[in-house]
């Protein structure tokens, strides 16, 4: 444990999921049901990691989703249109078509923000409503579905009783944390998240380095994407919508700065175990699923209070400090 | 005069006329008086939420709960006007009240605790969001009263009363944002916080103020929207609203990252967005296409406007040098 608020989510987390055990009386700590939330956790996962490497910029992917659908979409297509024997090759196909999207999208986002200099929240924003006019275009607004048997798999499929999309996460997960925390790539990264001008001034391609980041971003949404299709048997243009907003919260729940410069792939995964436990419990308990959401926002509300609060304590404490 | 056509808002209105006249050709009804009206109409609401919108943007914050609150506000209005037969004017000052209510919750949280706004109303924007969904279920108001009916179409000189609102909401913020000590003040604040600070202002009252006016626009946008419909549908702002409003803001010339923005820019972003949807039905674009073409025509009106910024900041280092 590194810092203090992810000791903070790690206190939360557990005393979440203990209260959830003992009041659910079993149900919540039953096989089934952990197996369940290692299901649905991936996709939320995916996409936060996405948005925590643009928001580690200071900047912000709003088309993330809209990636994610388009890339949906397009594999979709892919699988159902084209016809060949071997299915090994159409659904390593369908990866690659997947991937190229997000390296694409990736691409496009990066060139207008980083090259061009328009503001992330604009250019993605644009990009989010042209992606979603091309999904609704090739769906004509409805869904695409009838895959071959053996892309459930990566939505469907275990090894050994654990889920394979949480395994496709936690490769992931780590690959983030090392590319992040490892790596001079990612201390670049950080570096030109707090101040993009000192970073360019310290000999770092600042450009080159924010179009990789906002590339990794597109990536991470496509391989989301695969997921979610081969969960749901079926892609269209509202695909994992509803993961826009909650990534940026879970992101920042889960300690990243929103100006940048500061957060870490633990602290996120965290958050998104805590809402993924939260919305797993409270469905068991028969909360309402609107209920559920507006306790999300009190959370999202009262972590950053403490944090605010906590700060203004040990900045008080420092003061004293030095006063004597 | 001879700066006019240096300014944003003339850019703007340059694309505005031209997609206009390009539709025109198309489709002559497009230029009728009533299509016009219809279209103005159809986006008071985008306009005044708009207006809003500007003041957090040009602060250099967001708010994504406006759609929330908006929502909470129409059904408010419409358990009042159903439930207690309140006359318009009332109504009109219990959502206004409602609204202010909920903005100043907002304007706490970021005023007070400093919390990023983005972060907080994306919390409340879930809150709203969440208890408006619990306590209505999600169930329509249909059955509004006449004369709330009657009101709607309430006409003068031939312009439809909505337009009025717009146009009110439009002089109230220009004359705040342009004479008043706090209007002045969220420029600075956008500007430099610290230095707005330093100046004497006093921020936290300002962004108060701010999220508060944001939340009196989203009451009086909840009132004139049920006047449009003439029903409330409780999630009808809920989803990606927001992002709408935003686009609009931009759109007219307000920098994100704050300190620059007018009221008359957000109107003729919400028009340009307004142009864009209407003309293309007009002249008969698939639906399908039509959100392409939006989003081809943001990326390509941001991007052109910071290589234009770009090109003026390196003339004026030119003359900097000589």
């Amino acid at each position: 444990m590194k810092t203090k608020s992810e000791i903070v989510l790690l206190i939360l987390f557990i005393s979440i999921f203990m209260i959830l055990s003992v009041v659910s009386q079993g149900r919540f700590l039953s096989f089934d049901n952990l197996q369940i939330m290692a299901f649905q956790l991936p996709e939320l996962g995916m996409i936060t990691l996405g948005m925590m490497v643009v928001i580690l910029l200071a900047g912000i992917n709003l088309s993330i989703t809209a990636t994610s659908a388009l890339s949906g979409v397009i594999t979709a297509l892919f699988l159902t249109n084209i016809e060949t024997g071997n299915i090994c090759l159409l659904i390593c196909g369908a990866i690659a078509v997947a991937t190229m999207f997000g390296l694409l999208s990736g691409l496009l986002n990066g060139y207008i923000i980083a090259y061009i200099g328009v503001t992330p929240i604009l250019a993605t924003l644009g990009a989010k409503i042209l992606f979603e006019g091309i999904s609704l275009y090739l769906t004509k607004g409805g869904s695409i579905s009838g895959y071959p048997k053996q892309f459930f798999i990566f939505g469907n499929g275990t090894i050994f009783q654990i889920p394979i999309p949480l395994i496709i996460f936690i490769v992931f997960f780590v690959i983030t944390y090392f590319l992040l925390d490892r790596t001079p790539w990612g201390a670049k990264v950080y570096s030109i998240g707090s101040n993009p001008i000192a970073a360019k001034f310290s000999g770092i391609h600042v450009k080159r380095i924010s179009l990789q980041v906002y590339i990794y971003s597109s990536l991470l949404a496509s391989i989301a994407s695969i997921i979610m299709i081969s969960r749901y048997n079926s892609a269209k243009a509202a695909l994992g919508q509803s993961y826009l907003l909650e990534s940026i919260a879970a992101a920042v729940l889960g300690g990243t700065k929103i100006t940048g410069g500061e957060g870490s792939v633990l602290g996120t995964l965290l958050a998104i175990s805590i809402i993924q436990i939260i919305s797993s419990g409270f469905n068991m308990l028969n909360v309402n699923r609107f209920i559920t959401n507006a306790i999300m926002g009190l959370l999202l509300i009262f972590v950053l209070s403490v944090d605010y609060l906590w700060g203004m304590y040990g900045q008080r404490s420092s003061i004293k400090a030095t006063n004597y | 005069m001879s700066r006019l056509y240096q300014r944003k808002e003339f850019n703007i209105l340059m694309i505005i006329i031209v997609i206009s006249m390009l539709i025109a050709l198309k489709n002559s009804s497009f230029l009728s008086v009533d299509n016009l009206l219809d279209l103005l109409k159809n986006n008071t609401v985008v306009g005044i939420l708009g207006v809003g919108m500007l003041l957090a943007i040009i602060t250099g914050g967001i708010d994504i709960s406006v759609g929330a609150i908006t929502s909470l506000a129409t059904v408010i209005v419409g358990k009042a006007l159903v439930n207690y037969q309140l006359n318009m004017f009332f109504i009109l000052i219990v959502s206004s009240i409602f609204g202010i209510f909920l903005g100043l919750i907002n304007g706490f949280f970021i005023s007070r605790l400093k919390i990023p706004p983005i972060i907080v109303t994306l919390g409340t924007y879930n809150l709203y969001g969440g208890l408006n969904m619990y306590f209505t279920k999600g169930t329509w108001i249909t059955n509004l009263p006449e004369y709330f009916n009657s009101f709607a179409k309430i006409r003068i000189i031939g312009i439809p009363i909505q337009i009025f609102f717009l146009i009110g909401v439009i002089l109230l913020t220009y004359f705040i944002l342009k004479y008043t000590l706090i209007g002045r003040g969220i420029y600075c604040i956008g500007g430099n916080e610290e230095a707005a600070s330093r100046v004497g202002y006093n921020t936290n009252n300002i962004l108060l103020f701010v999220y508060a006016y944001i939340g009196l626009m989203s009451g009086i946008a909840a009132v004139v929207h049920t006047t449009i419909v003439r029903q409330v549908a409780p999630n009808a702002f809920l989803t990606g609203y927001e992002l709408t409003v935003i686009a609009a803001v931009v759109l007219g010339g307000a920098n994100i990252l704050g300190g620059e923005g007018t009221p008359i820019g957000t109107l003729f972003g919400a028009i340009l967005l307004g142009v864009i949807n209407n003309g293309l039905i007009l002249v008969r674009v698939s639906t399908f296409w039509q959100q392409i073409i939006i989003g081809i025509i943001i990326l390509f009106s941001v991007s052109f406007d910071v290589l234009r910024n770009k090109r003026i900041e390196a003339k004026m280092f030119k003359i900097d040098v000589q």
